[in-house]
């Protein structure tokens, strides 16, 4: 699976340019779907199964996109000023790479550090893709670009700039893969825009009026030095989530999440987020609503270049969403 | 209903926080099943009634949306046997310590709200200052190997401050932002046995209002009403409020919101029936966001006209919010008017101008 993780995670994707890394999808799932569609908004949509008796009509959501940046001015010397898509923050960014969706590579730099104690705001940073004028700039307004970082895999951890939420598509990709036979009609959307406020994830949901939804996606951990007061931790499984700031599991969801992983034998963890949200968000609100939940991928340093999951997580998520999609649905 | 106090009171002793509001839905289907053709649930969890109207069909439909989760909190982390917290919808750090709670864990364990000593504190954190919630925990008084079984992240935390009755016709307690509101829609839809109405009522209990607006979004796109009215609460006058244009008399009737969540034609006819039927009320000025499932409702499908009615609450996302059972009755007993009053032809009345 890691060849897979490399080649999702390494694409570039920012929110609304997906085009690339949806290529490289549709490419991976071709063989195993029963139909596949581009919506409007540029969610694959990938069928497997149809509905029959006891099944449900699924949708499970995993995120093409990624944050990134998007080029708002150029300098008469060449210097490209950006501002970000997506939860950027301005201490990752000093010293990074970025590749623009045309190819162009470039390195943040910034103006002169008044002090060392203040990380500079985005107005202060530049991107400097190597040009000495504005008119020799390969770079114009407008033009987007993603974090570069090449995949890196330390054995039973991973980490690379996309693995929110590229793990995810993996993810999705090698359930697909596995899962046989299902009485269920599962809709795997490999959604666009989550970065930026679960846009695509919404209208997949719309178009495909699911009985039961889930997104997968990335969690944070509170397992480094002095980090966040949380229960997740890297490396004691795949997590359920109860709640995030922006949604609220379906606590029916949560318990046979939990019951189903607890039969299987996977290791899994109950997380309570207290910052973002996921896909999950959008599509519990679709029209008269939709019941729903998110299984998450514990990952350290999230929204920072260089995202890192535990191997073992990643492979016990893809047995539990296979599990859970192979066989009927006990929400009582 | 004889005694709205009683049934109020019920309806804040049982828990039903966003997203599980269970409990209280089943107390609150229970109270209106006689009143009502048809009950269901949402997918999201909100209660919907339906009470026909008497009007030729197809009739127009009205749906008054009172939200009934309530605020209160759940376990993060469990750390030696003493477990910290959360928030589930807004509550304030503040007033959280020496709070007695209820764990809902395997079983509902006492306990109660601790905060650590200040030299336990992060130094930038001082001795008078409000602590932070990640900093507070919960003591259920059990040996931590107990605790670890009975207690996982993700389960429920509620205040236990029982209901407390003051003089004044006034009730003190946790929830009654919103089950004050459900009180008064219930007041309403018993006032109906006795009145004749043309279009339907659809009363429903929403979900995740204090979260995500969750019902407000969903439970129209079914019932596609053609009005729709949040009843919710608003700040009431009190000790540093008195003076405040923003904050509204305690027993001094309901509050008609205005602003961009509502239609100003709804607004009008609210207005001018509870002028001419003499129910004591105060207009509340909402310029942005109404913070009711209103804000929702406005935009689900094509677009909803919506309307607020508000009572006034003192001590608001706290475990001793203070209502007026009187301004309960007046606010029932408007919506009453209100659903009396529509004709079949009521939204020709209300069209925009062209």
């Amino acid at each position: 699976m890691k060849d897979l993780i490399r080649k999702l995670v390494e694409a570039i994707g920012p929110s609304g340019y997906e085009q690339a890394i949806r290529e490289l999808i549709k490419e991976e799932v071709a063989p195993y779907a029963d139909e596949i569609r581009v919506d409007a908004m540029g969610n694959l949509i990938v069928r497997k199964g149809q509905k029959r008796e006891g099944g449900l009509r699924i949708m499970t959501a995993a995120h093409m996109d990624e944050i990134g940046v998007i080029a708002t001015h150029i300098e008469e010397d060449g210097f490209v000023r950006f501002t970000t898509i997506g939860g950027v923050r301005p201490h990752t960014c000093l010293g990074g790479r970025v590749q623009f969706v045309n190819g162009v590579r470039g390195v943040i730099g910034g103006e002169k550090l008044d002090s060392m104690e203040r990380v500079h705001s985005f107005d202060r940073l530049f991107i400097d893709v190597g040009a000495t004028s504005k008119e020799d700039c390969p770079v114009k307004v407008g033009d987007v670009a993603a974090f570069e970082r090449p995949f890196l895999d330390l054995g039973k951890r991973l980490v690379a700039k996309s693995m929110d939420d590229r793990i995810a598509c993996a993810v999705q990709i090698e359930a697909l893969r596995r899962l046989q036979t299902t009485p269920h009609e599962v809709y795997f959307v490999f959604s666009t825009q989550e970065e930026v406020g679960t846009r695509g994830a919404a209208t997949a949901a719309f178009g495909i009026d699911p009985e039961l939804g889930l997104s997968v996606d990335v969690t944070l951990t509170g397992d480094t030095p002095k980090g966040m007061k949380m229960a997740v931790a890297l490396g004691k499984g795949p997590a359920i989530k109860v709640r995030d700031s922006g949604m609220l599991a379906d606590p029916r969801v949560v318990r046979w999440m939990v019951e189903m992983a607890e039969k299987a034998h996977i290791p899994y963890q109950l997380e309570v987020l207290e910052a973002g949200s996921t896909d999950a968000r959008a599509i519990q609100l679709t029209r008269a609503g939709v019941i729903s939940g998110c299984l998450s991928i514990p990952c350290r340093y999230i929204h920072s270049p260089s995202e890192m999951v535990d191997y073992d997580d990643v492979q016990n998520a893809v047995s539990l969403l296979v599990a859970l999609l192979s066989q009927p649905v006990n929400l009582a | 209903m004889d005694n709205i106090k009683d049934f109020l009171k019920q309806l804040i002793s049982l828990p039903g926080l966003s997203g599980y509001e269970a409990p209280v839905r089943e107390a609150i289907a229970e109270a209106w099943r006689p009143w009502v053709d048809e009950i269901t649930v949402s997918p999201l969890g909100s209660l919907h009634a339906l009470r026909r109207g008497q009007g030729p069909e197809p009739r127009p439909r009205l749906l008054i949306a009172t939200h009934m989760d309530a605020i209160g909190m759940m376990v993060s982390q469990i750390v030696d046997g003493f477990i910290r917290i959360t928030e589930v919808g807004g509550v304030d750090a503040r007033i959280l310590p020496g709070q007695p709670v209820i764990v809902h864990g395997r079983r509902d364990l006492p306990g109660v709200i601790l905060q650590p000593a200040p030299r336990l504190l992060p130094p930038h954190l001082g001795e008078k200052s409000a602590i932070d919630m990640e900093y507070l925990f919960v003591d259920t008084g059990l040996p931590a190997e107990e605790v670890n079984a009975l207690v996982r992240v993700g389960d429920l935390v509620s205040f236990a401050q029982p209901p407390l009755e003051l003089t004044g016709e006034t009730l003190a307690g946790h929830s009654l932002d919103n089950r004050a509101s459900v009180a008064a829609l219930t007041v309403c839809l018993e006032e109906l046995q006795r009145r004749q109405h043309v279009w339907d009522v659809w009363a429903v209990a929403t979900a995740q209002e204090e979260e995500t607006l969750g019902g407000g979004f969903t439970s129209p796109f079914s019932v596609r009403p053609d009005l729709a009215i949040a009843v919710d609460v608003t700040f009431a006058r009190g000790p540093g409020v008195n003076s405040d244009y923003r904050a509204f008399g305690l027993g001094k009737g309901p509050v008609l919101g205005w602003g961009p969540n509502i239609h100003p034609a709804l607004f009008k006819v609210f207005k001018n029936l509870a002028e001419r039927l003499d129910i004591p009320h105060a207009v509340e000025v909402m310029p942005r966001h109404s913070g009711t499932d209103a804000f929702a409702m406005q935009v689900v499908a094509e677009g909803i006209p919506t309307m607020v009615v508000s009572l006034p609450l003192r001590y608001m996302h706290t475990p001793v919010e203070v209502i007026s059972l009187k301004d309960i009755q007046r606010a029932g007993h408007l919506l009453a008017e209100f659903i009396t009053s529509l004709e079949a032809d009521f939204l020709e009345k209300i069209r925009w101008e062209d």
